[in-house]
């Protein structure tokens, strides 16, 4: 599966021209989710249950708009600026799962925190397979995106335990996890079926995006069911000892670039002081650490 | 002790939870923390929106840890008001939620442009940050101590406010006419930020012998147009003609009180100005519809007093 040890990318010199682009498919995939959801997130600023859970969530948010820069860092080695990667670009440009795009009806904290632990159980799992990635930027910035999601998915996991204890908050956990588990499924969606071929092929992520689903399926079906949710099934096929495919996807994969409409408007939201001051650049540039 | 030997008494940071402190002090602290706690959360409210404007992902970042420390400073300061036993945090939040509790009148008026981002983060937050070092000496050890931390990450806000306008001021010709105009607006209301003139003040004499405050609004106002007016000019911003300003010989200023709107400024004081109205209405609607997460961590925390202590409610 994964390529052997001696082929490994140094810096973007060294791939050719169907790696560079499976690379930079990798990479927005990352950078493009990490930064919408984020920006969901800082809707509960001064608006989450508690003045705790507010600066909880902020900081949770910060971390993820820390990591899309990480990521949107490496793809400026394949000529890239923050200009072109965030404020002039199409929005079916972006590479994002439409799980993070999703508005959050007013006051569903469930929806917050269910969205937050299927995405960062996902998160995990896919971070881990790419602890060996032979493309050496990429390698490099797992450890650190890893040590904040650490913390990100024991604080879901918390309020998961807390809001299942209650009979309302049961059910609205319930509700998030039946709307929100299909677009879940599209972050495991490839961005092109033949780029994703070369993702695992080159070794660039240890693992296929199949495989990556059902470790997920399987771990985020055994928590939820332990608190008392009950999570949709993926069909195993008695043949082959893997899951396949659900029929269930939404209709929009994102990671394929047809969003939902929320994202156009989210965008244009993000875009409207850029736009209205008449801007043609992000006046600042990406630092490489703070 | 009574109200004459707090006053003898009174000094930088000379009360704590410890003492026994008339009720007339208490009330009187108490007043100014949850002015000021409630201050920092609409604050927030009023700059959340911007962390989704912000025009590059630098500003975003930092927009957002402004807000969350603006949430930490109203966390910070309820908990310092609490101390002095005469609210709640859950009262205090209850009467901003209803209207009753007050707050600064710049946060009154609605923020809908980025360039009237730095009036807040640059103006209202460097005025706040004068108010708020002379408050390292209040009377009140968990008001002092709170200012410690606020004021220095306030450094950091108004930094990254000046930093907005110099950056809008050197901008193009639009920039430029657009931060005008939003700093014309926003001019007479920042020079409201500290008040009447002394004489008109109701709450100064008490809070001044008692240590709470120690710097009077002239006061003040004095050392915030020394530091600011230049740097408006620094940054080709036009001061307008109106609020007169008379700089006097000994360096301090007269601000011609009858170029203010004070029918306007007290009609914010009573919670009574439409857009600050919407403002805090706004604000509820938001803390209503999550109150039923509240709902249920209340009634866990009663049930785990029962038994096993409560998990951290973060």
């Amino acid at each position: 599966m994964a390529a052997a040890d001696d082929a490994t990318f140094a810096s973007t010199d060294d791939l050719d021209e169907t790696e560079q682009e499976a690379v930079q498919d990798l990479l927005f995939r990352l950078a493009d989710d990490e930064l919408v959801l984020a920006e969901r997130y800082t809707e509960w600023q001064v608006r989450a249950p508690t003045l705790e859970s507010d600066i909880s969530m902020a900081n949770i948010a910060q971390d993820e708009l820390g990591h899309a820069r990480l990521w949107y860092e490496v793809l400026k080695d394949f000529g890239h600026d923050e200009t072109d990667l965030i404020w002039e670009r199409d929005a079916d440009d972006f590479r994002h799962s439409t799980l993070v795009e999703q508005p959050f009806a007013e006051g569903d904290w469930a929806d917050a925190i269910v969205r937050a632990y299927l995405y960062d159980v996902a998160e995990d799992i896919q971070l881990h397979a790419l602890e060996n990635s032979t493309f050496e930027p990429i390698r490099d910035r797992v450890g650190k995106v890893l040590g904040e999601e650490d913390y990100h998915l024991e604080y879901a996991t918390n309020w998961l335990e807390r809001l299942a204890a209650d009979d309302e908050g049961r059910e609205n956990v319930q509700d998030a996890v039946d709307r929100l588990y299909p677009y879940a499924l599209t972050l495991f969606e490839p961005t092109d079926e033949e780029v994703e071929a070369t993702i695992v092929e080159r070794g660039l992520r240890g693992e296929d995006l199949v495989e990556l689903r059902d470790t997920w399926h399987d771990r985020v079906s055994d928590f939820l069911e332990s608190i008392g949710i009950e999570v949709p099934g993926l069909d195993l096929p008695d043949q082959y000892d893997v899951h396949i495919s659900p029929d269930e996807l939404p209709e929009h994969l994102g990671r394929d670039g047809d969003h939902t409409d929320h994202w156009e408007s989210l965008l244009d939201e993000m875009t409207e002081a850029y736009d209205e001051l008449g801007r043609d650049y992000a006046t600042h540039i990406m630092d490489d650490d703070e | 002790m009574n109200v004459e030997e707090t006053k003898a008494r009174a000094s930088p940071r000379e009360f704590s939870p410890k003492d026994d402190l008339p009720e007339e002090y208490r009330k009187a602290a108490t007043r100014m923390l949850e002015f000021h706690a409630n201050s920092e959360i609409m604050g927030a409210y009023l700059e959340r929106p911007f962390i989704r404007k912000a025009p590059s992902l630098e500003r975003k970042m930092a927009f957002s840890a402004k807000v969350q420390d603006e949430i930490g400073h109203g966390q910070l300061l309820y908990r310092a008001a609490e101390s002095l036993g005469v609210k709640t945090r859950d009262e205090m939040l209850d009467d901003l939620a209803e209207g009753k509790g007050k707050f600064l009148n710049c946060f009154h008026y609605p923020l809908e442009s980025w360039v009237e981002t730095p009036m807040i983060a640059f103006f209202v937050d460097g005025a706040a940050m004068r108010r708020q070092a002379t408050l390292k000496k209040s009377s009140w050890e968990p008001y002092a101590h709170a200012m410690d931390k606020i004021c220095f990450e306030e450094g950091f806000h108004v930094k990254h406010g000046e930093s907005i306008l110099g950056e809008l001021m050197n901008g193009s010709k639009k920039e430029q006419e657009m931060t005008q105009e939003a700093f014309d607006k926003w001019w007479p209301r920042i020079l409201q930020f500290f008040g009447p003139t002394d004489d008109q003040s109701s709450h100064h004499d008490f809070a001044a012998d008692v240590g709470l405050k120690v710097m009077t609004n002239d006061e003040l106002r004095n050392a915030f147009l020394n530091t600011y007016l230049p740097k408006a000019k620094k940054y080709g911003l036009e001061i307008p003609d109106e609020p007169r300003i008379r700089e006097n010989d000994d360096g301090t200023y007269d601000v011609v009180e009858d170029d203010l709107d004070w029918d306007e400024f007290f009609t914010i004081a009573k919670n009574d100005y439409e857009p600050g109205v919407g403002q805090i209405e706004g604000r509820k609607h938001a803390q209503d519809a999550v109150e039923w997460v509240r709902n249920a961590l209340d009634e866990q925390e009663a049930i785990a007093a029962g038994g096993q202590s409560p998990q951290a409610a973060d």
